[in-house]
């Protein structure tokens, strides 16, 4: 399982992904809100979600776990 | 004995051989096996004009009684050499003997601190390239010389004065400690191959100091030095991509301060379509996009060149060239904490905006800035003095600076995006906005006591916040002229190019080494 974190403190706006979808490299799965920016999460490679770890709204810091990808 | 041409040519052929031996042929085999070509392999990878010297300085070498039992060549590969038709000094460690020590035993250092290479470059003011691998100073040096020396006595000043007249790019492949490490980093670029590490104490040091045991690649590896500490600028896959990156950089730059970057060919045309800017940059102004995108659209075909891709990632530093002239490219990067300057982004900037000064590189700066970053952690990074620092470089930069106002410009980090005692020149996209500070939070900061006075807190806000916003459209400044320009993004490429190109000439009354106004950062 490969993790992704935050890369930078803010909230999370909007999740685009569920537990067990497929995504691409790059795909974007969540939307976080931050210095007035809407930040894209990517997947840091192709496989399937395993875990989503926050829920749209809640504040996240830096380094914080977001979702969890299985690559194959 | 008698002279003879025949014994004499005998001699120098059988001290050939010694050196191109290296330290034996289990030493070399043993950095084949950790996959790492030795110094000769090396200096025949990058040129294949070298022209060696020093070639038969050695030491002999005793066993533990103090026998004689043969000889080795010196630790250190020099000379001049011809690379893509530039004549530049060269040299590196020899890993295989004694793993890249100081030269102690010889009358004259051939390289590391001073040396022959360093004076060859700065006496015919031409680029130095060093492939570096060695452990810094080791105690067989002090049994050598028979007592303890102060590492004080040697002098950095070559290495330092080298900064101000001649390209010196590094290559670190395998392991710099000490000495060796602290010379890699004294460079204008520099690069690290995978698997190798940098460190001014490696695993044994740190144990005994400070009782921790810590893997070497966890303590100094090449990725954590180009992803977090930044005391290396790129990284490289292996090494002759590492010696490409080294090639690549060298394009870029002129033999010396006191010369223009080499032009480059003029084959792109400068009025071609780059009609991709406008699908790249988001209608929605919320959204981050991929500057290094907009960026490649804009320079010559091909001439993108990343300095230090991994850390500092709120900015972007890079090469290129926009019709044949060579440019430092500085953009805020959307995608990193909203663009917003911090203090590793701001002393990638300076590192970079002070090569460009040194080397006469005109400057073209893609702003996109929310402002310094803020935030607890941002302000115990020290982002103010850092941020104040990076105006402070593009003050002293004596070269010309085109700045394109993309989107975000707000508060004090637009002031290191442009001089305003230099000509200041900013060119703004319809797409660009300004301000102290962006208007949503701006409205909270500058107006609380009276929204929380007035009689409907969140209508008097939302009011005030509309006002601001009618007033803030960038189109009056620029009928203001308080902005040079407003273009198409798509001239871009036309425009910058025509500004460049009337820039040599100042360019060309402006060669030479730069004396740096201030004699401090603050």
């Amino acid at each position: 399982m490969q993790e992704i974190r935050a890369e930078l403190s803010g909230s999370v706006w909007k999740v685009l992904v569920s537990v067990g979808d497929s995504v691409e490299r790059d795909q974007e799965i969540m939307i976080l809100e931050s210095m007035k920016m809407e930040i894209p999460v990517v997947a840091p490679a192709a496989g399937t979600i395993g875990s989503i770890e926050v829920a749209e709204g809640v504040a996240v810091e830096t380094g914080d776990l977001l979702a969890k990808v299985a690559v194959p | 004995m008698s002279f003879t041409w025949k014994a004499a040519l005998e001699r120098l052929a059988e001290a050939r051989e010694i050196a191109a031996s290296l330290g034996g042929a289990a030493r070399v085999d043993r950095q084949h096996g950790q996959g790492r070509l030795t110094i000769r392999e090396r200096v025949a990878a990058i040129t294949d004009d070298f022209t060696e010297v020093g070639e038969f300085a050695g030491f002999t070498v005793r066993d533990a009684n103090g026998n004689d039992v043969g000889r080795l060549p010196s630790s250190y590969v020099c000379g001049l050499a011809t690379v893509d038709g530039r004549q530049v000094a060269l040299g590196g460690e020899d890993f295989t003997v004694r793993a890249g020590a100081p030269q102690t035993y010889l009358d004259r250092y051939k390289g590391g601190m001073g040396g022959f290479v360093e004076d060859l470059a700065h006496e015919y003011k031409i680029p130095l390239i060093l492939f570096m691998e060695g452990i810094g100073g080791d105690v067989s040096a002090q049994d050598e010389v028979g007592h303890s020396y102060l590492v004080s006595s040697m002098s950095w000043k070559r290495s330092i004065e080298l900064l101000n007249e001649v390209p010196v790019l590094v290559a670190v492949l395998g392991s710099a400690a000490g000495g060796t490490a602290g010379r890699a980093v004294l460079s204008h670029f520099s690069v690290i191959s995978e698997g190798s590490v940098l460190f001014a104490g490696g695993p044994p040091v740190v144990r005994r100091a400070l009782g921790q045991d810590v893997d070497k690649h966890e303590l100094g590896g090449a990725v954590m030095h180009t992803s977090v500490s930044g005391a290396i600028d790129n990284l490289a896959a292996d090494e002759p991509s590492a010696i490409a990156q080294i090639r690549a950089v060298l394009g870029y730059l002129p033999q010396n301060v006191w010369e223009l970057p080499p032009r480059g060919e003029r084959t792109d045309p400068v009025d071609r379509a780059c009609d991709e800017i406008l699908s790249i940059v988001p209608e929605n102004r919320r959204r981050p996009y991929r500057i290094r995108d907009v960026v490649r659209v804009i320079l010559d075909k091909d001439s993108f060149f990343e300095m230090g891709p991994g850390w500092g990632n709120a900015v972007i530093t890079a090469f290129g060239r926009i019709d044949g002239i060579p440019v430092g490219i500085i953009a805020n990067n959307p995608m990193h904490i909203a663009g917003a300057l911090d203090a590793s982004a701001a002393e990638k900037q300076i590192r970079f905006t002070d090569l460009c000064n040194t080397f006469h590189l005109p400057i073209v700066h893609f702003v996109d800035v929310p402002g310094f970053m803020v935030g607890p952690q941002a302000e115990r990074g020290g982002v103010v003095r850092w941020g104040m620092r990076a105006i402070q470089a593009l003050v002293e930069a004596e070269v010309p600076i085109v700045t394109i106002h993309v989107r975000k410009a707000y508060g004090m980090a637009v002031s290191a995006t442009s001089n305003p005692d230099a000509l200041g020149l900013r060119i703004a996209w319809p797409s660009a906005e300004w301000g102290d500070m962006p208007i949503e939070g701006g409205v909270e900061a500058g107006f609380r006591r009276e929204i929380e006075a007035a009689e409907n807190p969140e209508q008097f806000r939302r009011e005030v916040e509309e006002r601001l916003l009618a007033a803030s459209d960038p189109w009056k400044t620029v009928e203001a002229f308080g902005v040079e320009m407003m273009i198409d993004p798509r001239e871009t490429r036309r425009v910058v190019a025509r500004f460049l190109n009337a820039s040599l000439h100042a360019m060309r009354a402006r060669l030479g080494p730069r004396a740096r106004p201030w004699s401090m950062r603050p």
